[in-house]
């Protein structure tokens, strides 16, 4: 089991969506971290055999992905970012059209949906229209169908965008649970989707890799520390300007600001453990996800 | 897969609510020809209100006094009575009189008078001038006639003979049994089909759009079979649903006109209308061929716009196709058919059939000799189904990557989950 990217690259007119990556990815989950247009969604397009780098070739177990064709999307399960489906159908009988598409034989699709949309907590709507369906409940159902062939290679492209923060959490441990035994790979902007689930995380910026690790690698590569300071609000903007600056929350006496430096920046600076965040703030240079993320 | 492919078809909201508005106007459309019946009862009443609807039945009992071989001799009697009645009222007798006897025979009448002209348009003026006496030699002059057309029409020496030899299939005498309900029928199945060709058009190429429409179609594309045989029952259910509703519609107008009007005068023959047609076929044949002709119409019309729907992703362009292949052509090929023969071999011809019937087009290829409704039928029959590869190349060798990118951020904007 070995999904194996050599120098791979996608290139759109005059745009490098995805510039000579090589990378190889086992079993676990891996977190693809990137801002909007890093390239995450054309890799994962590539990856799913929906769209052919100009160069570079994908590999499953040392042969060609779009070689192999059928073989290869039998093993696949994909969420796309933007998650689509027939509004008139029902939930049931969506997934009973995936199933056939996938060629699972329905009386063991039945089953297999039955299972899945229990897992994913949308048991009690499968007679509803997709229509019907809250943006949380369809993405649910988006993810039971990924999972209908029991796929080998899971890819999730955004599956917490749009989501609520307790639907996020919930989201996340579904998630984890589906990890064992399969190659998940899972993108965002949010580093709290997956600071805690990926075994592996990869930054991605301007279409390359530029680091990937484990969440551990990450945070302690870092030259620069943490620091959570205290500063008088008129003085703020120059902090900013200075620092790369996380948090900003107004305290009694000024702001309280986390920030980013390799000497400590005042001398009421208290020096703080490092998360991914702050590795996304360095290099992505500007805070991480949005509001939501801080749960 | 099928199955759910066909499931999928008719659950679209957009779907159920164009085939039942296609049930409705079937339905309506069923009651025309017992609408258009005119009838006259012996004492020269028309029918009103609901007894409107038994009037085709009553119409055709009259009529079928003359049932059987129109030998001369049964042609004389109605020659006889018609004169006798026009010498009488000095041609204009009333309507009681329509009701008791003429209404019975006027076919009759009308048909003989055009036994002894090729020029149908001349029948009627012949009508008066039927003479008794010829009458006893009606299917010689008849066949002198035939000879005069093939002689006219065949332009080659195969020509002619071919015509001849056409001809020489009419059985005389004819054998008659009214047949009003499969005229009436063969006069709308034209307007039908326009109809149908465009509604199936549009639902058929909705298949293929549809992935792209709700941003289903990576799900679609990466899915095990979504490049193969997901691809073939789309095909499938296209051509299914096509077949399906076109013979559903065709049986809803063939039930309300045997209910109306019965369906008797299957096997009078064909000539017994247009004496001088070369399709030696019956009534019920040549209503047959007119419906055949409206389903290949649909068959190509759900070909084409599958193809164009799978290259494009729309079905913009798609729908637009049926109405120059159909409704576009059938106003020029009208006209040019009689300049070049390329207008007779157009898709319009299909709907056009019933036309078709009548007009004296053959053809020549070395020594072949052909004629040319079977030749339309066939050659659409066959286009409809070459194309149906095409469908399916097009549609599996999908990339995501070709998709122009202001579609997809259309895409991302309308995306059901933000
Ligand atoms: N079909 C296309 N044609 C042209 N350019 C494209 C196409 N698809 C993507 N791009 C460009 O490629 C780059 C990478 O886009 P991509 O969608 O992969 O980014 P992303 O990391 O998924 O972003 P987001 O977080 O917004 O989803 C962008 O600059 C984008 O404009
Ligand atoms: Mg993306």
């Amino acid at each position: 089991m070995e999904l194996r990217f050599k120098g791979v690259s996608k290139q759109y007119g005059d745009v490098l969506a995805v510039d000579n990556v090589s990378y190889s990815m086992e079993t676990g989950v891996y977190g693809l971290l990137g801002v909007n247009g890093a390239g995450k969604t054309t890799l994962m397009t590539m990856l799913c055999a929906v769209t052919r780098p100009t160069a570079g070739e994908i590999t499953w177990d040392g042969k060609d992905i779009f070689r192999l064709g059928e073989r290869y999307r039998d093993l696949l399960g994909y969420l796309p970012q933007n998650f689509g489906f027939y509004p008139d159908l029902s939930v049931s009988d969506y997934m009973m059209y995936i199933a056939s598409i996938k060629g699972i034989r329905p009386d063991t699709a039945k089953k297999r949906i039955k299972e899945l949309l229990e897992m994913v907590g949308v048991s009690k709507y499968k007679g509803r229209k997709m229509k019907t369906l809250s943006g949380g409940m369809a993405r649910r159902v988006g993810i039971a169908q990924a999972m209908l062939n029991d796929p080998k290679i899971l890819v999730l492209d955004e599956p917490t965008a749009g989501l609520d923060p307790n639907e996020r959490i919930r989201f996340r441990n579904l998630i984890s649970g589906l990890a064992e035994d399969r190659l998940v790979l899972l993108s965002t902007h949010i580093v709290s989707d997956v600071e805690f689930i990926a075994e592996q995380i990869i930054l991605m910026k301007d279409g390359k890799f530029f680091f990937t690790g484990t969440s551990e690698e990450l945070t302690s590569g870092m030259e620069e520390g943490v620091w959570s300071c205290t500063v008088p609000s008129d003085k703020v903007n120059q902090y900013m300007q200075k620092y790369p600056v996380g948090n900003v929350k107004h305290v009694s006496g000024g702001v309280e600001l986390r920030l980013l430096s390799k000497t400590p920046p005042s001398e009421n600076a208290v020096r703080e453990e490092a998360t991914l965040e702050d590795v996304f703030l360095l290099y992505f240079g500007e805070k991480a996800g949005d509001e939501d993320a801080e749960i | 897969m099928l199955k759910f492919e066909w499931k999928k078809f008719f659950s679209k909201g957009i779907n159920k609510v164009i085939l039942f508005v296609l049930l409705m106007g079937t339905v309506i459309l069923g009651f025309v020809p017992v609408s258009r019946v005119q009838y006259v009862d012996v004492d020269g009443k028309k029918p009103t209100g609901i007894t409107r609807i038994t009037a085709g039945h009553r119409l055709v009992a009259d009529k079928n006094r003359w049932q059987g071989e129109l030998t001369p001799e049964k042609i004389t009697n109605i020659a006889e009575s018609y004169h006798e009645i026009m010498q009488r009222y000095q041609g204009d007798y009333p309507e009681t009189e329509y009701g008791r006897t003429v209404q019975s025979y006027w076919d009759i009448v009308f048909w003989a008078s055009s036994m002894y002209t090729t020029d149908i348009d001349g029948a009627l003026a012949n009508m008066n001038r039927l003479a008794e006496k010829d009458i006893a030699h009606i299917y010689d002059a008849y066949a002198d006639n035939l000879q005069k057309m093939a002689e006219e029409y065949g332009n080659t020496p195969e020509q002619e003979k071919f015509l001849a030899e056409k001809y020489k299939e009419i059985k005389t005498p004819v054998a008659y049994e009214a047949c009003d309900s499969w005229q009436g029928m063969s006069e709308y199945i034209a307007f039908y089909s326009l109809i149908l060709v465009i509604v199936i058009g549009f639902l058929t190429a909705g298949i293929f759009e549809e992935e792209f429409r709700n941003h289903a179609e990576l799900i679609f594309f990466t899915a095990k079979y979504g490049r193969s045989k997901a691809v073939r029952s789309k095909i499938a259910v296209g051509m299914l649903a096509t077949t399906i509703i076109y013979w559903a519609g065709i049986g809803i107008l063939l039930l309300i006109s045997f209910v109306t009007m019965g369906l008797g005068g299957f096997d009078t023959p064909y000539q017994f209308e247009y004496p001088y047609s070369f399709y030696v076929i019956t009534q019920g044949q040549s209503y047959l061929l007119i419906v055949i002709g409206g389903y290949i119409a649909c068959l190509l019309s759900a070909s084409v716009t599958m193809l164009v729907a799978a290259k494009m992703h729309t079905v913009k362009l798609a729908v637009s196709l049926p109405f120059l292949m159909y409704y576009g052509l059938i106003f020029l090929s009208r006209p040019l058919s009689k300049v070049t023969n390329v207008f007779c071999f157009t898709t319009d011809v299909l709907i056009d059939i019933d036309r078709a019937l009548r007009h004296p087009h053959i053809f020549q290829i070395g020594n072949v000799v052909f004629r040319q409704v079977p030749f339309v039928i066939a050659l659409y029959a066959i286009v409809s189904i070459v194309l149906l590869p095409f469908i399916y190349r097009s549609y599996s060798r999908f990339d995501d990557a070709k998709l122009p990118l202001k579609k997809q951020k259309q895409y991302a904007r309308h995306s059901p989950v933000r």
